[in-house]
């Protein structure tokens, strides 16, 4: 199964970035023969990564975001990782608009195992594995919790129901 | 030439369209804000219609949890609906936030239009 090479992509941390990573990631998927449903998931998880390395990664704007592809005998591990000041979610830029704060329940429901890691000065990786063969949904042990708050941020505690409104 | 095209359809007259087809994300999202924005601006229902859409991420989902904040505070109905067969890159963001209910999302455009029409939540309540 891992007679595909492995695939490092850099590039500025743009959002239009966002799709070639994706389209680069679909290409690597099929050549591995990964279901349909698994892909969706990972285009899904992969895009969140990158996006917010794109939006929180680095306060002036200009940095790098690189992708790495590795697989093996088990599945796909993807690791996306940006060379800014580290993890501080609370940062973004004045012109935009606050996120929504689903990113992070997203790739950890996606993936079959996720790990994230940074530190302060040292940038932020977050790594996703996909595995061939699934024996259960991630997303059932994983699931996202909560819903969108009055502040049009995700709030993880919040009871689902009926929406207010 | 647009692949990801986001365009407005005000042919149902009270009730405004916004078409999203093809993928979108961070990149598109602040057109689909602005689309969301000019359709809230015509002063009637909003109908989101994602049948063509092949992916949406997160900030999409942000653009229209926003849409319909500001919709139902104008007291205008905003409704999104997906087709027949849905995408997996669209069903399954949508199945696991739970937002099908909140946003809320219907099958079918029509049913959509009527549903925006109805109500200022369009969930019937």
């Amino acid at each position: 199964m891992s007679t595909v090479p492995d695939v490092r992509l850099n590039m500025p941390a743009r959002a239009e970035g966002v799709a070639v990573v994706r389209q680069a990631l679909a290409g690597m998927a099929d050549a591995l023969d990964f279901d349909a449903a698994v892909l969706a998931d990972m285009k899904m998880a992969v895009s969140e990564a990158c996006t917010n390395v794109v939006v929180h990664a680095y306060d002036d704007g200009d940095g790098m975001l690189e992708v790495d592809m590795i697989a093996d005998d088990v599945g796909l591990t993807i690791r996306v990782r940006d060379f800014g000041s580290g993890i501080h979610p609370q940062v973004h830029r004045a012109r935009e608009v606050p996120a929504l704060g689903l990113g992070l329940p997203l790739i950890a429901a996606l993936s079959d195992s996720f790990e994230l890691h940074g530190s302060a000065g040292r940038g932020t990786e977050v790594r996703m594995t996909f595995e061939y063969l699934r024996e259960s949904d991630p997303a059932a042990a994983n699931p996202v919790t909560g819903t969108v708050g009055d502040d049009g941020r995700w709030d993880s505690d919040a009871t689902r129901g009926t929406p207010a409104g | 030439m647009d692949a990801n095209p986001i365009v407005l359809d005000d042919g149902p007259g009270d009730v405004v369209v916004v078409v999203v087809e093809g993928e979108h994300d961070i990149y598109t999202a602040p057109t689909l804000r602005e689309r969301l924005d000019e359709a809230i601006g015509r002063g009637g229902g909003i109908v989101v219609d994602l049948t063509g859409a092949t992916f949406v991420d997160s900030s999409v989902l942000g653009a229209l949890l926003d849409a319909r904040r500001r919709a139902l505070e104008a007291d205008q109905g905003f409704v999104v609906c997906v087709g027949d067969s849905v995408e997996p890159g669209v069903q399954r963001i949508l199945d696991i936030t739970g937002l099908v209910p909140v946003l809320p999302v219907v099958s079918g455009r029509d049913a959509a239009i009527d549903a925006a029409r109805a109500t200022p939540n369009g969930a019937g309540g």
